[in-house]
C-alpha cells in the first residue's frame, strides 16, 4: 500500500508538471476579454519613455493632476525607449498584469489590440459623463486623432494622441555660413546640392544620419508617394526608390555617415558645429537648444525638403497612450489623465516645454504658445506643418515592417545593395510580413 | 536559548533517523529504488518547476500558430516555417561563425596565458587577477566602453589607425565580410564573417579568456612535476614535453571548456545586444539567439520563436554528443 502511494504521488507530480507545462495564456482571445489585474492597486501606473527636461516635466505634471483629483493617483514610470515599452507590455500581457496605460505607436498598439489588452476609448469618450463633446472633439486635430483608429479592428479607437511631433530638418548656420549659404534647402536636389557645397568648403560630411523608418516614410511623403496601399507595401514605387538613392548618393560622395544606431551622436555633431543638417522630430527642440547653448543664431529648424514645395507633405509622429483593459477604478483613472493632460491648457503647456505638438486646436491661441512663437521664428516651423502632415501605417505587422526598412537603408548605406534591388526586396519582404502578420 | 540552540544541533540527526525509519518501512525487495526517490525529490521538484515545466511549455507553444501563443494546432507548421526561412538560416551562419571565430582562439589564447602564468614565479597573483578581471566585470557596462571604442567618429580604435596610417574603419557598423574588406573587394562582401561581427568576437574573446585561464591554471597545477621533469630528463625539448606531455594531460581540461564553450557561444546573448543595440540594423551581427528573441518580444510570434529555440536547443544536444563521441575520446584522464 505504501508502495503503490509513493507511485501514485510520483505520477501525480509529473501529471501537475505536464498540465502546468500545457496551460495556456492568462488573456483573452477576443478585443474585450476579461481583465486583466493592474500593476498596482493603490496608483494608476503609466508607463512612459520621457527621460531629461521633459521627463521631469511629465513628473511635474502628474503630481499636478494628482492634487487636484480625486480617486487613483497616476504615477509615471520610465520603462525604456519605446522598443523597451513594447516588449514589456508584451511580456506583461502574458503575465496578465498591467498599468493602466502606456505610450504607444500605432504600430504597437495594433499588436496588442487582439491579445484583448487594449480598450476601446470609443466607449470613454463616448461616456455622458466623463466623456468628450463633439465640440472638444473637434478640437483636436484630425491627423493626430485619426491614426488612432484602426481599420483592421473595425475603426474602433484604441489609442488617443497624448502630443504630436513632426520630422524636421536641423540646420546649423554656422556651418552653412561657411559655405557660403544663408538659408537651409527647399527641395531634395537643393539639400544635396547644399552638402556637395559643404563639403568643399569643410572637407567634411555635411549631414549625420540616424538611420529610422519614419524618416524614410517622411522622406517618400515629401516626394509625393506613400509607402503603403491598403495592405500592399510599395517600396519599389518610384518615389522610395528615389530615397534610397538619394542615401546611397549621400554616401557615395562622403557627403553624410551614419551614426551609431540608439544614439544622438548627430545632434552632438551639430551642436559641435562639426555637421549642417540632421533629421529629427520636432520634439528635440529642447535638446538642441541645449546642446547649442541657447543661443539661437547657431542654428534653426524648418521642414524638411520637398520635391515640390507647393505640396509639401511629412510625417507626423509623437507618442499616443493606450489605456489598457485592467479594472474600471484604473481606466477611469488613466482616462480622466488623458482628458486632462490633452486639454488646451495642459497641452499648450506641454507644447512649449518640450518642442512636440498640442494636439488641440484651441492651444494654438494660448497665450503661451503665442509667446512661443513670438519668441523665434523656427519655433512656428513645426506647427506650420500640422496642415500637411500625416500618420504612418497603424497595421498589425508594421513593426516588423519599420526593422526592414532600417536593415535596408543601413544597407544600402554601407554599399552592400543597390537601390533598386534593395527596394525589390525590401518590399517583397514587407509584403511576406503582412501577409504572414494577416494570418494570425 | 541553549535549549533551542541544541534541538537545532540535533536536527540533521533526527531528519536522518526519520528517513532510515521511513525506508525501512518499503520492502527489501525494491533495493535502492525509494531512497534514491526520496533523495533526488527535492532537486526533481526544483527542476520540474524552474526547467521541465517551461521546457514544455515551450514544447506545447512550438506547436501553436499565430501570434502570442493564442493560435490554432498547427502541428509542426512553425518548425518547417522555420526551415524555409531565408533569415533563420542566415542567423544560424552568423552563430557558427561566432562559434568557430571564437571558441579555438579563446581556447588557444587562455592556454598559452595560463602556460606563461604557471611558468612565471612572480606576480603571478595579480597577474592572474589581472587576466580574470574581464571576467567579472558587467558585459553590458564593459561592452559600452568597447562600443566607444569602435565609435567611427572619434573612437580609440579609429585614432590608432590614424596613428599607424591606415584609414579609418566602420567597426560595429560595417556589414560587409572581412574577407572583403582585406582582400580590397576580391571576395564577395557577403561571404564570411562581417566586420561588426568579428568585433564583437574579439570583445567576446577579451571578455571569455578570464574564466579558461582559471580553468587551464588549475588543470596545470593538476599535473604532476615528477611527469614532466622525467620526460626532460629523457631528453625531451620544451616543446615535446608540451606536445606529448602537458596537453594529453591536459586534454580533459580542454574537453571540459571545449564542450562549455561551445554551448555558451551557442547561447550568447548579451555582447550582441550591447555591442549592436539588439542585433544591429543588418543581418549580419544577429544570431539565433537574436533572431529567436525578435520574433518572440519584439513581434509577437511566440510559436515560431519556440519551435526555432527548441531546433537550437536540439543542435546544441546533437553537437554536444558528437563531441562526446569524437573528442571524448581521445581525453586521457589518466
Amino acid at each position: 500500500m505504501t508502495r503503490f502511494r509513493l507511485w501514485m504521488m510520483l505520477a501525480a507530480l509529473s501529471a501537475a508538471c505536464c498540465l502546468a507545462g500545457c496551460g495556456g495564456s492568462p488573456k483573452s482571445g477576443p478585443t474585450q476579454g476579461p481583465s486583466f489585474r493592474p500593476l498596482d492597486t493603490t496608483s494608476a501606473v503609466f508607463w512612459d519613455r520621457q527621460i531629461t527636461e521633459i521627463g521631469a516635466l511629465l513628473h511635474r505634471l502628474a503630481d499636478e493632476f494628482n492634487a487636484a483629483h480625486p480617486g487613483l493617483p497616476i504615477k509615471v514610470e520610465y520603462a525604456g525607449d519605446y522598443p523597451d515599452v513594447f516588449r514589456k507590455v508584451s511580456a506583461s500581457i502574458q503575465a496578465g498584469v498591467l498599468p493602466a496605460m502606456t505610450v504607444s505607436y500605432e504600430n504597437m498598439t495594433a499588436e496588442y489590440i487582439p491579445t484583448g489588452a487594449a480598450l476601446d476609448l470609443d466607449l470613454l469618450i463616448k461616456d455622458p459623463k466623463t466623456g468628450l463633446t463633439q465640440a472638444e472633439l473637434d478640437d483636436y486635430f484630425p491627423a493626430a486623432l485619426q491614426p488612432n483608429r484602426y481599420a483592421d479592428f473595425g475603426g474602433k479607437m484604441y489609442s488617443f494622441p497624448l502630443s504630436k511631433s513632426i520630422l524636421m530638418l536641423y540646420y546649423n548656420r554656422r556651418v552653412l555660413a561657411k559655405a557660403g549659404l544663408t538659408a537651409p534647402p527647399a527641395t531634395w536636389d537643393e539639400f544635396l546640392d547644399q552638402c556637395r557645397k559643404i563639403k568643399a568648403a569643410t572637407g567634411k560630411p555635411a549631414h549625420a544620419i540616424s538611420v529610422d523608418c519614419s524618416t524614410f516614410d517622411a522622406m517618400v511623403f515629401s516626394r509625393g508617394g506613400d509607402v503603403i496601399r491598403g495592405h500592399e507595401t510599395l517600396f519599389d514605387s518610384p518615389q522610395a526608390l528615389a530615397v534610397l538613392d538619394f542615401y546611397a548618393t549621400l554616401t557615395r560622395e562622403g557627403l553624410a555617415y551614419r551614426i551609431t544606431p540608439g544614439t544622438y551622436q548627430d545632434n552632438e555633431a551639430l551642436g559641435k558645429d562639426e555637421i549642417a543638417f540632421t533629421f529629427r522630430t520636432s520634439a528635440s527642440r529642447t535638446d538642441i537648444m541645449l546642446l547649442m547653448q541657447n543661443d539661437k543664431t547657431r542654428w534653426g529648424m524648418a521642414r524638411i525638403p520637398q520635391l515640390d514645395p507647393a505640396h509639401p507633405a511629412t510625417v507626423l509622429y509623437g507618442p499616443n497612450v493606450t489605456i489598457f483593459n485592467t479594472t474600471e477604478e484604473q481606466k477611469a483613472a488613466a482616462w480622466a489623465f488623458v482628458k486632462w493632460f490633452t486639454s488646451p491648457e495642459i497641452t499648450a503647456r506641454w507644447a512649449v516645454g518640450t518642442g512636440y505638438l498640442p494636439v488641440r486646436k484651441s492651444a494654438l491661441d494660448s497665450p503661451e504658445m503665442k509667446k512661443l512663437f513670438d519668441e523665434w521664428e523656427c519655433n512656428r516651423a513645426a506647427f506650420d506643418c500640422l496642415d500637411f502632415a500625416r500618420g504612418e501605417p497603424n497595421i498589425t505587422g508594421w513593426q516588423q515592417v519599420r526593422d526592414l526598412v532600417v536593415r535596408t537603408l543601413s544597407e544600402v548605406l554601407a554599399g552592400t545593395r543597390e537601390p533598386a534591388e534593395a527596394g525589390r526586396l525590401l518590399k517583397q519582404g514587407a509584403d511576406e510580413v503582412l501577409a504572414r502578420a494577416g494570418r494570425g | 536559548m541553549t535549549r533551542m540552540a541544541e534541538t537545532f544541533a540535533a536536527l540533521p540527526d533526527r531528519l536522518l533517523a526519520l528517513l532510515d525509519s521511513l525506508l525501512d518501512r518499503f520492502p527489501r525487495r525494491m533495493g535502492d529504488i525509494p531512497a534514491a526517490v526520496l533523495l533526488t525529490a527535492p532537486a526533481l521538484l526544483v527542476l520540474g518547476a524552474f526547467s521541465f515545466t517551461p521546457m514544455v511549455n515551450a514544447l506545447t507553444l512550438s506547436l501553436r500558430g499565430g501570434k502570442h501563443g493564442d493560435g490554432a494546432f498547427i502541428g509542426l507548421g512553425n518548425y518547417l516555417d522555420a526551415l524555409r526561412s531565408g533569415e533563420f538560416w542566415q542567423s544560424l551562419t552568423v552563430t557558427i561563425y561566432y562559434v568557430l571565430g571564437t571558441i579555438p582562439a579563446m581556447l588557444a589564447f587562455s592556454f598559452l596565458i595560463a602556460l606563461v602564468l604557471h611558468r612565471i614565479s612572480r606576480a603571478r597573483g595579480f597577474f592572474r587577477t589581472l587576466y580574470f578581471l574581464p571576467y567579472v566585470t558587467s558585459v553590458v557596462a564593459a561592452a559600452m566602453v568597447w562600443r566607444s571604442l569602435f565609435n567611427p567618429r572619434g573612437g580609440v580604435f579609429n585614432l590608432l589607425m590614424a596613428w599607424v596610417g591606415v584609414a579609418p574603419q566602420q567597426w560595429l557598423l560595417e556589414p560587409r565580410g572581412m574577407l572583403h574588406l582585406l582582400t580590397g573587394g576580391a571576395v564577395n562582401a557577403s561571404i564570411g564573417p562581417s566586420m561588426a561581427l568579428c568585433c564583437v568576437m574579439l570583445f567576446d574573446i577579451w571578455h571569455g579568456c578570464g574564466f579558461m585561464i582559471v580553468v587551464f591554471l588549475a588543470g596545470l597545477s593538476s599535473i604532476p612535476r615528477e611527469v614532466e621533469e622525467s620526460a626532460r630528463i629523457d631528453g625531451a625539448g620544451g616543446l615535446r614535453t608540451l606536445w606529448h606531455i602537458t596537453l594529453p594531460l591536459l586534454s580533459p581540461t580542454i574537453f571540459f571548456l571545449g564542450v562549455v564553450g561551445v554551448v555558451r557561444a551557442f547561447q550568447a546573448f548579451n555582447s550582441f545586444y550591447a555591442l549592436t543595440q539588439g542585433g544591429g540594423n543588418t543581418q549580419d551581427t544577429r544570431n539565433l539567439i537574436l533572431y529567436i528573441y525578435s520574433q518572440f518580444y519584439d513581434y509577437g510570434y511566440w510559436g515560431y520563436a519556440t519551435a526555432a529555440s527548441t531546433m537550437l536547443t536540439l543542435a546544441i544536444v546533437a553537437l554536444t554528443a558528437l563531441q562526446w563521441r569524437f573528442v571524448g575520446r581521445r581525453v586521457h584522464y589518466s
